[in-house]
């Protein structure tokens, strides 16, 4: 399955790729609030790697490795997704940098949900709290 | 997938199994039809000017992924919603879309900042 998420954030496409392109700066923002970014690598070239660590509130760590696709700076970003230390078909990520006057639209897409490695990490309980079986079905 | 009389899926399923059931429009409207109440296969059919053995194919795959439990009697095939494995499924896009929604808010407070 894909998901799409989207934001306006009033930088430049350039500010904005090398914020999520540069280790030292990625550290700084990585994640959504309750996360802490504890390491960043980042060979940034097709086929280069790269990883990112993740503590989550409840004090669980998880990294995310992945391999670079396509790298066009500043407008798009695709690169393979994986939670370590899954081995199976990984899932991938497509990030773009659109310019919107003054703005950034920058938009995630983020594909071939449901691979292996989200069956292991299911079975270990790394997600917390259930979603309504209602919304999801009526977001079809 | 067989699917004999009086037989339910198995409670855990394989999300990847889940989410290849959910990556159709017509499976998901079926589902949503069914979390009203369970229906026979002749009443899902009819609002979507669909064959029988077209919806008895998306139903199979549906109760491949633990999705929807078929009992017959007689000749009557009823179909009701297993709703767990869907709330795993949920559960997991959720958390998807909270985190990168999360990450591009942190972002956009990290470079408007400085």
């Amino acid at each position: 399955m894909v998901l799409v998420v989207s934001r306006l954030i009033r930088a430049t496409p350039e500010r904005l790729f090398d914020a999520w392109t540069r280790p030292g700066e990625l550290m700084k923002w990585w994640g959504p609030e309750s996360v802490t970014c504890i390491g960043a690598e980042v060979d940034l070239r097709v086929g280069g790697s790269y990883r990112i660590g993740n503590r989550f509130a409840d004090g669980t760590v998880v990294w995310i490795a992945g391999e670079f696709e396509l790298i066009e700076r500043p407008r798009k970003l695709a690169y393979t997704w994986r939670i370590e230390p899954a081995a199976g078909a990984a899932e991938r990520v497509l990030v773009t940098f659109a310019a919107r006057g003054a703005d950034t639209e920058v938009s995630v897409r983020h594909e071939r949900i449901g691979d292996e490695a989200k069956r292991k990490l299911h079975e270990q309980g790394w997600l917390g709290c259930l979603a309504g079986l209602a919304q999801y079905v009526g977001n079809g | 997938m067989s699917s004999t009389v009086g037989r339910h899926a198995a409670r855990e399923q394989p999300l990847d199994a889940i989410f290849q059931a959910l990556g159709d429009r017509t499976r998901r409207a079926l589902l949503a039809r069914l979390a009203q109440r369970p229906a026979m296969i002749t009443e899902l059919a009819a609002p979507f000017a669909m064959s029988l053995p077209a919806v008895s194919r998306h139903i199979r795959v549906l109760e491949g992924a633990g999705l929807v439990a078929r009992t017959v009697d007689g000749r009557v095939h009823r179909c009701a919603l297993h709703a767990a494995p869907l709330r795993s499924a949920a559960a997991w896009l959720q958390q998807y879309r909270r985190f990168w929604q999360g990450s591009l808010e942190s972002l956009a407070r990290y470079v408007e900042r400085r």
